[in-house]
């Protein structure tokens, strides 16, 4: 399936069987327009939204152990075999299309953005992004511009902070064990 | 291959029906808003009908449904930052109690991820009993939802029966994997133990007394004069409309679309089994009642030819045999050095995903669950994003409740199937 | 009127004067030890016994564990058993508030608006990790452990608890409730 047509596209990756063209942002409708219409990708399956920030940040670590990356005391602290390559900016918007046929096509659209760069909305072309787009913004913090109805989903309304972001905490409470008191 | 081909999708209604400009909010009308007539209710987080804690804001013109919004994130649990924490082999106790329904396909779709992104391949007893597990965590996904809808509608006496062969399901789960639910059984790389040898012969009585316990359902509510008039005509959602909303298993087959994962896009063992998919082209709450009784049949088909296969697999592997990734055998690490290495290592560092994403899919109960993973070469996942079919299928609410009454939004809620842990998450 | 002396010594002496060879009649020997046969108790106990056996569960089902609470309610489990079966919509009706699942910090004022609108006395089970202490879920949005906003009386163990489980929680419940222990409203206040 070659994607020769569709506006905006930047790049063009495929990895584990799948395709990913990263689109331009200011030209993100009009690709999923030329996706929907003229190549059949009816059907939005999901839109995700990553944050890289502290990618690669905690170094390599060998096999055996080196100065740097690894406590032997801290489980999972281990590090890298190798460092993966860096990314281009921090937040990346991906949304995954299907074409409802026999045999089903799979694509990927990826747009990458800074913080506080706005993606414009895809709910003129998949009304499902709806939801999708209002939990990108309320988790990660990307605006969407475009969006008639962009208010917090799953947080309350009122809440500070996008908590999937890599700069927010995990919050909870520190565990107390009823020896130590 | 559908079981109904002969219904042609004729679309149901004129146009689309989809509220603009929000397609989740149908807003009041202005002639009716004028009137000063209309009522605001709010069906609350805890409310014995909205199958978990559902916020439905609903505007009321007389019985009439006017307006709807609805709330969500009662149920926010912070599953992904919460996975981001953990190893990867810690990080699968999670996924199941996203979808607490099927608790299996959710495990599934995330070690698939796993999987996809290792490439590992898992050995054919596994894949049977993965199907095996997931086919039958359907049966108890539409068990509970047959018997909940029924209750809310009326039909009181259904929760005692789905529920009489639920308890046949749990105990299938807690002879394979100690627990009734969240069993945790799935490991990258195949299966946490082998199977007990007690467990083929229960399956086969449990697959012989499922028809007859479906034709007790149908006995009861497929012809039931009261059930008809409640869930034929209600809720009616087109075939275009249904997929510009992203919906996807059972109600995008009860709106005429003949598209099931299982077949178009085989993953496990699902080529291997003979089964039919359910299509009902009405787009009422009834159509999808029938293409969740019907699945119930076919799930029950695939468990028992799973069933008869796994017998004769008796002695074979259960788990791949890598590694860097999958426990060695304990008998093992009593003579081998190089196993205590990799037992130690697995169990304190955890082990690592090669750097990439994927984005895996599978057919849950409600409909295409996907799970989409970024790893960055490390121990722990960098990103895990569920796709959860009921968060989709709630934005259709708006959609099918036009011109609907009040006790009819109950069975459209109850008919898209929604669990609320899925779409909070 | 003397009461050691048995009450066929009493009266009803008409039977005796028709019939003069019959003896006692059954109305006579059944009311002989009528001490013996009636209960003595005080309004407490009385009172205890019946706030124990039809308690009424608040339909509060939040996650996973609700499902193991609509198994209790199965035939298998059967709780009607001990009278609980009717599982009330309306708090207001309802005795006991069974807060099974996970408790979002979104979700916590509803959950404390419905034990305010609980009638006394009222009691709460915790069901569930995540609702007896957070659980697996030690994050920005999960209420770590529901005695935070209402008093709990009983705390189940489980992720999720089997519906035995759950069983021996209420029954244990109804134990305490019986020899005495008041509601945890009166014992305790809520955590901070």
């Amino acid at each position: 399936m070659s994607y020769e047509g569709v506006p905006g596209v930047v790049e063009t990756n495929e990895a584990h069987g799948e395709t990913t063209l990263v689109v331009d942002p200011a030209r993100l409708v009009e690709a999923c327009l030329h996706l929907r219409d003229e190549d059949g990708f009816d059907f939005l399956s999901d839109v995700s939204a990553a944050d890289y920030l502290g990618w690669g940040s905690a170094g390599p670590s060998g096999y055996i152990g080196n100065a740097w990356g690894r406590d032997l005391n801290r489980p999972s602290t281990a590090g890298y075999q190798k460092v993966p390559a860096p990314k281009p900016k921090r937040f990346a918007m991906n949304y995954h299309l299907l074409a409802i046929e026999t045999p089903p096509r799979r694509v990927r659209v990826q747009v990458w953005l800074d913080d506080g760069e706005a993606v414009p909305s895809v709910i003129e072309v998949w009304p499902t992004a709806d939801w999708h787009e209002r939990e990108a913004w309320d988790m990660m913090g990307i605006p969407v511009s475009g969006h008639p109805n962009l208010k917090r989903i799953l947080m309350d309304d009122d809440w500070e902070g996008h908590p999937l972001r890599k700069d927010y905490p995990i919050g909870g409470e520190p565990v107390r064990f009823s020896e130590a008191e | 291959m559908a079981i109904a081909p002969e219904r042609t999708a004729a679309p149901i209604y004129e146009g689309s029906r989809i509220p603009q400009p929000v397609p989740t909010l149908l807003q009041v009308p202005e002639e009716i808003q004028a009137t000063g007539d209309v009522l605001e209710v709010n069906f609350g987080p805890n409310h014995p009908s909205t199958h978990g804690v559902l916020r439905l804001i609903v505007d009321l013109y007389g019985e009439e449904v006017v307006g709807l919004e609805a709330a969500i994130g009662y149920l926010h649990t912070g599953f992904e930052k919460n996975m981001e924490q953990k190893t990867w082999w810690k990080a699968i106790t999670y996924p199941e109690r996203i979808d607490y329904l099927s608790y299996q396909n959710n495990e599934l779709v995330f070690v698939l991820a796993i999987e996809r992104l290792l490439g590992l391949e898992v050995p054919p007893k596994a894949a049977y009993m993965r199907t095996l597990l997931c086919e039958l965590n359907r049966i108890h996904s539409h068990l509970i939802w047959l018997g909940t809808a029924a209750l809310e509608l009326g039909a009181i006496s259904m929760f005692w029966y789905c529920f009489r062969e639920r308890e046949m399901v749990v105990d299938l789960s807690e002879m394979v994997a100690g627990a009734r639910m969240h069993t945790r059984y799935f490991q990258a790389g195949g299966l946490a133990e082998d199977i007990p040898p007690g467990f083929y012969a229960q399956c086969r009585a449990f697959c012989d007394w499922m028809p007859k316990a479906v034709d007790d359902y149908e006995r009861m509510l497929s012809r039931n004069k009261i059930w008809l008039e409640r869930t034929q005509g209600v809720g009616l959602l087109s075939r275009a409309d249904a997929i510009a909303l992203g919906q996807s298993g059972p109600v995008l087959r009860a709106s005429g679309v003949d598209w099931d994962l299982r077949k178009v896009q085989p993953y496990l063992v699902y080529d291997a089994v003979d089964f039919d998919v359910p299509v009902y082209a009405d787009g009422d709450v009834y159509a999808r009642y029938r293409v969740h009784i019907d699945e119930l049949r076919e799930s029950t088909r695939i468990v028992r030819q799973c069933n008869d296969v796994l017998e004769g697999m008796q002695g074979e592997p259960w788990i791949a045999d890598d590694r860097k990734v999958v426990l060695p055998p304990r008998e093992e690490l009593h003579t081998s050095m190089e196993s205590l290495i990799h037992h130690f290592k697995i169990v304190t560092e955890g082990y690592r995903v090669p750097e990439g994403e994927v984005y895996v899919t599978i057919e849950s109960p409600r409909g295409e669950s996907g799970c989409y993973v970024v790893s960055d070469g490390g121990p722990k996942p960098w990103r895990v994003k569920f796709r959860a079919p009921s968060f989709v299928a709630l934005e259709a609410t708006a959609t099918c409740m036009r011109s609907a009454y009040v006790a009819d939004m109950i069975a459209i809620v109850g008919s898209l199937d929604t669990v609320m842990g899925e779409v909070d998450r | 009127m003397a009461v050691d002396k048995p009450l066929r010594d009493l009266g009803l002496k008409s039977e005796r004067v028709l019939w003069p060879t019959k003896g006692p009649g059954k109305f006579e020997t059944e009311v002989d030890n009528l001490e013996q046969r009636v209960g003595l108790t005080t309004l407490g106990k009385a009172v205890a016994w019946a706030h124990s056996k039809s308690m009424w569960p608040d339909t509060f089902g939040l996650a996973c564990c609700a499902m193991e609470m609509m198994a209790i309610v199965s035939s298998r489990y059967d709780i009607a058993r001990f009278g609980m079966e009717a599982f009330r919509s309306s708090p207001r009706q309802a005795d006991l508030l069974i807060v099974s699942g996970r408790v979002a910090h979104k979700m916590a004022p509803p959950l404390r608006q419905i034990y305010d609108q609980m009638l006394e006395p009222k009691w709460v089970i915790a069901m569930g990790a995540c609702a007896s202490s957070g659980g697996m879920f030690n994050n920005y949005t999960i209420l770590q452990s529901v005695d935070k906003i209402v008093p709990v009386d009983i705390y189940v163990p489980g992720c999720p608890p089997r519906p035995e489980q759950l069983m021996e929680g209420i029954l244990r419940l109804h134990e305490a409730v019986q020899a005495g222990v008041p509601p945890a409203y009166e014992l305790r206040p809520v955590a901070s």
